[in-house]
């Protein structure tokens, strides 16, 4: 399934209540679990977790992308938290993280995680869009704007 | 008159959408007595460019690399036993690289006449960034091109096959 298909208003979340790294994690797992997308919160958050630890997802101008590969899902599963005001997420240029992509996917699937990680990375390059977005009133709006619509 | 379809390339990528592809071009196959490839691209040009991103950590892409090298040959392996099923024989290539310039070459080296993919996003979007490799690789070809849509009525078929 492409990245377009994906993207739904239930997946989507604006603003992000969390203010710091561990909670925003939390937060973007919880949307996955409320738009039924997983069962096992704990599982699932943990191997979220596991990669942070290895270096951050979060990238230079707002953007994050944490993501795993989980048995807890058997396609691919995404997210998508905007905090306009910013969270420190320990990113490469030290400013605060405002659009997250939370990207999870079935352990035998690595070609659609690889080709919509790519997705996002092309995204993240449009200062216009990631600027829109973090500007954007709800997530009916987000998901126009990811659209093109 | 020569055969209007002698060798049919098949794109797998390891969606449900790929798989029913190949369902659909083992029928083909055996309807038209063509040939039959199946072409697994290793996607290392996006992995690349992950790395790049900061998106990847060096030890990530390998083992990402490792997964879908294991991958290729899973759902390659696959679309064998299911064109075996049939009683139709299938050539199984991987290759690496940037998806859609691997499947463009492809064709030319085998001299493919039809290429059949998988069914593209359902979801229209006017995004440049959501323009996926098959859709560059189908603007691409050389060849005739045969998208697959209707997975159950193509299952009904391979079942009947």
């Amino acid at each position: 399934m492409a990245l377009i298909d994906m993207v739904k208003e239930e997946i989507v979340k604006i603003p992000l209540e969390s203010k710091d790294k561990p909670d925003v994690l939390r937060e973007l797992v919880q949307i996955l679990k409320d738009a039924g997308h997983i069962d096992d919160f704990d599982a699932v958050l943990e191997v979220i977790q596991e990669r942070e630890d290895k270096g951050s997802t979060g990238l230079e101008k707002g953007f994050a992308v944490p993501h795993a590969k989980s048995p807890a899902v058997d396609s691919l599963k995404l997210a998508i938290g905007i905090s306009p005001e910013g969270i420190d997420f320990d990113s490469l240029d030290k400013q605060p993280a405002k659009l997250f992509f939370l990207l999870l996917a079935a352990p035998d699937q690595s070609g659609p995680h690889v080709e919509a990680l790519s997705e996002i990375a092309k995204l993240s390059r449009s200062n216009a869009l990631c600027k829109a977005l973090v500007n954007a009133d709800n997530a009916a709006e987000v998901v126009e704007l990811l659209k093109g619509e | 008159m020569s055969k209007p379809i002698r060798k049919i390339m098949v794109y797998v990528d390891g969606t449900e959408q790929s798989v029913t592809a190949a369902q659909y071009a083992i029928c083909l196959a055996s309807f038209s007595d063509a040939e039959l490839v199946a072409h697994y691209v290793v996607n290392t040009r996006a992995m690349e460019d992950l790395l790049r991103a900061r998106i990847f950590l060096k030890d990530e892409q390998a083992e990402y690399q490792q997964d879908m090298e294991a991958d290729a040959e899973r759902y390659l392996n696959h679309v064998g036993e299911l064109a075996a099923q049939k009683g139709v024989s299938v050539t199984k290539k991987r290759s690496k690289g940037s998806v859609h310039k691997e499947i463009v070459s492809a064709v030319n080296d085998e001299d493919v006449d039809l290429l059949i993919i998988g069914e593209l996003s359902r979801i229209r979007s006017r995004r440049d960034e959501f323009y996926d490799e098959a859709e560059r690789a189908m603007r691409n070809v050389p060849c005739s091109v045969l998208i697959v849509k209707d997975e159950d009525k193509v299952w009904e078929m391979y079942q009947s096959l």
